[in-house]
């Protein structure tokens, strides 16, 4: 467009051709005033509103400030043609903020109210542009809405943008887009969205045929999974089945293999994606998760030639590493990491020893066991000395997260011995390091003391307040610790140039415990007092101030110098500082009291301990997190602390957004705020926990899907639900706790379902497993059948069966909810017995709490008699034993049976039911060794016998 | 996320900047700090910088031990410098320069600076097929190529319908006579510039 302006295409020559910066900005001064003068002027038409607006626009990108323009640009928009409408999505792009300048700018120019109308006019018609059905039109709405992003957008846009991404009628790249867009909206505004409804309908987007809408896709679900785990766990399934189908079986579009790597951004996106989900506990999942996270590793240790080609697969190398990390430090598959790694960090290319040592880190700040790592100490120390600063910093995070007590004192000795040569901006970070390890590791108090003032005289300037506040703290705390510590400061005192930071260390240890070493050679309180007192001319007041009160102290213990300090007090009195001039004042009269006044004494009493505190250090190094931002999935530290966040996190999350004080408070960063957050934390453990798992999915409801379902739980095989488009069949198999069940799906339509997913929801997990024997395929052709095997196990009694959900798209996203026929009787075995056997068990578990009875109306068959063979049919495919001739009265059954968990063992259990054809009444009566199950026997089998 | 692409040469001059979270300074203020940090790394450095030095101007990142991100790669006489958070796979990133630059050469025929200095509309709608809003929207070269191309021909369409005496309609893309011959920097792009 650009070569069809001429005018444009002369500005922009005039410019380049401008030899000094004054000419550049006087030609475009000009050019500015020229436009100003003729949007003023107005009765512009299309062509030169662009015309002006590109130029304006190429200003801006030179990084001037442009002020005006963006009025004419908003009218452009509403413009029907095309070429004029871009040129406004790309003077929206080319600045974040430009809507806010707009904004800016007619608050000076506008009204209030007509600002608001103007604003809705913008978004009027970015609407119109949505709901056209030019693609090309709705791409660019969408851009400009993904690149303005504002809150009125969100809330009058986010319908229509779901609406184009879900729509079956959206091309692929209009499906791309707006899936960003909204992820953008969901991130300004994540209020107006919906997640938690829309969620399965969005998963099921990540079958998408076309692999970059499921990069899109699956960018928008790692953002709202995050903040919505439970609705959006479907996804763990899908990205695990993704990967495998890429990585193992080769099904993707050759166009999405970038130098021979498959679809490498998708890969480290679903393996990022896994990294935020909890390891899981299904065994197929696992199992076909590992065969995955293998093939990558093997696969890459052959590096190739390419540089582009190696590059796209160590990023997919280096995340699944980290996501192999992230589900079990203990498996095989991170001892072959640990191996890679260990290659990495020698390597020769710059990137892969910074990825390397990195990645290093996340496994050092996970594993339970850092040997593997100690193997590699001297190559990552010698990383420290590194060419490249990128590479140094994340060695120091590797050895700030690998340092435990046996060689902590190791790594603090290296790192000190570094700090002196460190890059200057590196030097704050790695002093609170030091810091922190020194006084989480120390081996011995002497090592504590010896290395932080160490610290202090090697790295003053970069030693912030909360590192010496914290060696008193410890000094105070600990008795054995102070006379060593007052010699060892006095020492440091001794050399001539010494930190401020150490004078303030020393005036306090030494008020408070100089007088401990006072007797010893060479430490005599003259001697302290003539040392500390030739630093004070070089300090500021704060400081000068400290070393006051340390002189008052020495009034109390030490009499011998008190003319001098007195002399001190005195000189003070004079000084300008106000502060300092008031203690000189009072300490000078509190001095002066005559000896035998006890004042002195109690003022100058022994530091109380302080009371034991959280370090402030380790609050300032870890900071909160943003809500809807990614967030990470481990910090740099050991392994407590990486559990420690863990836990805060997921269990501050759901209050989250009702607790704003909460950020605000932490923000400061401060120790106390930290306590208070922790605390907080701990508080919401008991109902977020009651608040876990998920809810249960709503059933689906129709005229005969209790009836199936009743029909299924006494028998082995049958239909369990049936519609037009879908059909779903059952056949079972248990043996003893275990059971298996066959379920299969009928597409009765001519069209593939697609985007088939099947889970299962088990409300007590403790009692009842159910699991897919492998992950199902995702497409249900036309007029065929797919079997899938689930996998269940009984472990102690339970109530309520396991539900299935099925979701699929034929046209329509659709939802099935049917409980499974998967009931506590299903487990049982009957047993045989003779009467007087049977008689004597059922004495011997007597009657109530250890019975259940319950009398209900039954109906005749049509000859007006008892359905006996209905009933023995309920009751034997509840798996009881009938067993005949134990009751005199022919229509009434006996059963036996016995019940098998795998936790709680077996439990016996027998039955009796007795109908009455002219009451047309029934009696059942279940007696059994658990009460539980009695009343959960009795209740499947009555439901059954009542269903018609 | 990716917050920033920004394009600047080895003197420094931006030649496309693109911020996706607002700033709190001129964006020709961070460009030069960027450049500063950049330009003085010799070459055989990783394409990785961890500079806290932008929080003054892109606002602190929080979270724990959270960082801005600088991913580079230098092609001739241009960076190509992106800006992102711990969220983002930095060899991802630095695959996204290298798709951002064939399809820059793809629509251009041997992409050249000036290129970028005279069709930087062009560049932007190139640019803006690949990410929209701070993420990755494509990373197929073809993909991209062909929606540049869509977009293209409507806007040439629209030209068309608007102006029907005008003669060519030749819009964007290809480079018009009178302007200077191209510097060919990219030549050996795929071949001898390697990931630095």
């Amino acid at each position: 467009m650009a070569a069809n302006m001429r005018g444009l295409t002369q500005f922009i020559a005039d410019i380049r051709g401008a030899r000094v910066r004054e000419l550049e900005e006087k030609r475009i001064n000009k050019e500015m005033a020229n436009i100003r003068k003729k949007f003023k002027d107005g009765n512009l038409d299309g062509y030169q509103k662009k015309k002006y607006v590109a130029k304006i626009i190429f200003t801006y990108i030179l990084g001037y400030k442009v002020d005006i323009g963006h009025l004419e640009a908003v009218n452009l928009i509403s413009s029907s043609k095309y070429s004029e409408k871009q040129i406004v999505c790309l003077s929206f792009t080319g600045d974040g903020n430009s809507l806010a300048l707009v904004q800016g700018y007619l608050a000076v120019t506008l009204l209030m109210h007509e600002n608001s109308d103007f604003l809705r006019l913008v978004v009027n018609s970015i609407r119109k542009d949505l709901d056209e059905n030019n693609e090309v039109h709705n791409c660019l709405a969408l851009h400009a809405i993904a690149n303005v992003g504002s809150s009125e957008m969100a809330e009058a846009l986010a319908e229509d943008v779901h609406r184009l991404l879900i729509s079956p009628t959206s091309m692929t790249f209009v499906k791309k887009k707006a899936a960003l867009t909204l992820l953008r909206l969901y991130r300004k505004r994540p209020e107006v969205i919906p997640a938690v409804e829309w969620a399965l309908r969005l998963v099921s987007l990540m079958d998408d045929q076309d692999l970059g809408v499921v990069l899109c896709v699956t960018s928008l679900i790692t953002a709202l999974a995050q903040d919505h785990p439970d609705a959006f766990a479907v996804c763990y399934t899908k990205a695990v089945d993704r990967l495998h189908r890429i990585g193992i079986e080769h099904e993707y579009s050759g166009i999405y293999t970038y130098y021979k790597v498959p679809a490498p951004w998708l890969q480290v996106k679903l393996l990022r994606l896994l990294q935020y989900y909890p390891p899981t506990e299904d065994m197929t999942l696992k199992n076909v998760l590992n065969e995955t996270l293998q093939t990558i590793m093997t696969s890459s240790a052959e590096p190739s030639r390419n540089v582009q080609h190696n590059n796209a697969q160590n990023a997919v190398l280096f995340e699944a590493i980290s996501l192999a990390i992230h589900l079990d430090t203990r498996s095989p598959l991170v001892d072959t990491a640990a191996v890679l790694l260990a290659r990495f960090i020698s390597s020769k290319e710059t990137n892969v020893r910074y990825l390397g040592l990195d990645t290093m880190a996340h496994l050092a700040a996970r594993s339970e066991t850092l040997d593997p790592l100690k193997k590699h100490q001297g190559t990552i120390i010698l990383s420290l000395r590194d060419k490249d600063i990128s590479v140094r910093r994340r060695a120091l995070d590797l050895l700030y997260s690998m340092c435990d007590v046996d060689n902590s004192e190791l790594i603090v000795g290296e790192l000190l011995r570094y700090l002196k040569v460190a890059d200057y901006v590196l030097r704050e970070e790695m002093v609170l390091k030091i810091a922190i390890l020194t006084e989480k590791y120390a081996s011995s108090y002497k090592w504590y003391v010896d290395t932080i003032l160490q610290l202090i005289s090697a790295a003053g300037d970069h030693v912030g307040e909360e590192v010496w506040y914290r060696v008193v703290q410890i000094v105070t705390n600990t008795e054995d610790l102070q006379a060593y510590a007052a010699r060892v400061v006095f020492e440091y005192l001794k050399t001539p140039s010494v930190h401020e930071s150490l004078v303030k260390v020393g005036g306090y240890i030494l008020g408070e415990y100089g007088h401990l070493i006072a007797n010893e050679p060479g430490y005599s309180p003259i001697e302290q007092f003539q040392v500390l007192h030739s630093k004070s001319q070089f300090c500021v007041a704060p400081t000068r101030s400290i070393l006051l009160s340390t002189y008052i102290k020495w009034v109390n213990v030490f009499p011998e110098i008190k003319p001098q300090l007195i002399n001190i007090f005195e000189r003070y009195r004079h000084v300008l500082d106000a502060e300092l001039q008031q203690r000189a004042c009072e300490y000078y009269a509190l001095a002066c009291l005559p000896d035998d006044n006890e004042m002195l004494q109690n003022v100058c009493e022994e530091m109380p301990p302080f009371p034991p505190r959280v370090s402030g250090l380790t609050s300032r190094l870890n900071r909160k997190m943003t809500d809807t931002e990614d967030k990470r999935t481990w910090i740099h530290g050991g392994r407590e602390i990486n559990l420690e966040q863990q836990q805060m996190t997921t269990l501050v999350r759901p209050k989250q957004a009702e607790l704003p004080v909460n950020d605000s408070a932490t923000a400061s960063g401060t120790a106390d705020s930290a306590v208070l957050n922790a605390l907080a934390g701990l508080d919401l453990t008991v109902p977020s926990e009651a608040g876990e798992s998920a809810p249960a999915p709503r059933l689906t409801v129709g005229p005969s899907i209790d009836k199936w379902y009743q029909k299924l739980t006494y028998s082995a095989e049958g239909v369990l639900y049936e519609d037009v488009q879908i059909q779903i069949g059952i056949k079972s198999r248990f043996q003893g706790y275990l059971g298996q069940l066959a379920i299969y799906f009928g597409n009765k339509v001519s069209a593939p379902l697609t985007s088939f997913t099947s889970t299962i929801y088990v409300s007590d997990s403790a009692a009842l497993s159910a699991t897919f024997a492998k992950i199902p395929a995702n497409v249900l052709a036309p007029r065929t059948q797919s079997q899938q095997l689930l996998q269940v196990e009984c472990k102690k009694v339970f109530t309520c069966p396991p539900i299935l959900t099925v979701s699929f798209l034929a046209g329509a996203y659709q939802s099935i909810s049917i409980r499974l026929p998967v009931i506590v009787t299903k487990f049982s075995e009957g047993v045989k017995f003779g009467q007087a056997d049977f008689f004597e068990r059922w004495k011997l578990i007597g009657g109530f709490p250890r019975e259940a009875q319950v009398v209900f109306p039954i109906s005749l068959d049509a000859a007006g008699h008892i359905d006996l063979p209905h009933n023995r049919r309920i009751v034997s495919g509840n798996h009881f034993e009938i067993l005949d001739g134990i009751d005199p009265n022919p229509s009434n059954i006996v059963g036996a049976a016995v019940l098998h968990t795998s936790v709680e063992g077996k439990v016996g259990c027998l039955l009796r039911l007795e109908p009455n054809r002219e009451a047309k009444l029934c009696r059942l009566t279940v007696r059994s060794t658990s009460e539980e199950v009695a009343t959960a026997v009795q209740r499947l089998v009555e439901t059954a016998l009542r269903m018609e | 996320m990716i917050h920033a692409v920004l394009i600047f040469n080895t003197s420094g001059i931006p030649r496309l900047t693109k911020f996706y979270t607002p700033l709190h300074q001129s964006s020709q203020t961070v460009v030069q700090k960027i450049f500063s940090l950049i330009s003085v790394r010799p070459q055989g450095l990783c394409n990785f910088l961890d500079a806290p030095e932008l929080e003054a101007f892109l606002g602190p990142k929080d979270g724990s031990n959270e960082r801005w991100r600088v991913v580079y790669r230098n092609y001739a006489t241009l960076y190509f410098v992106f800006v992102v958070d711990g969220a983002e796979s930095e060899l991802g990133i630095l695959d996204l320069i290298q798709v951002f630059v064939e399809a820059l050469d793809r629509s251009f025929q041997n992409v050249c600076e000036l290129d970028l200095v005279f069709h930087f509309d062009e560049v932007h709608h190139i640019l803006a097929e690949i990410i929209q809003g701070g993420l990755v929207l494509e990373t197929n070269v073809e993909e991209i190529n062909s929606s540049v191309k869509s977009a293209l021909k409507a806007r040439k369409d629209s030209f068309v319908s608007s102006n029907p005496l005008a003669l060519g309609g030749s819009v964007g893309g290809s480079r018009n006579g009178g302007l200077p011959t191209p510097l060919n920097w990219l030549t050996d792009r795929l071949t001898g510039v390697s990931g630095r």
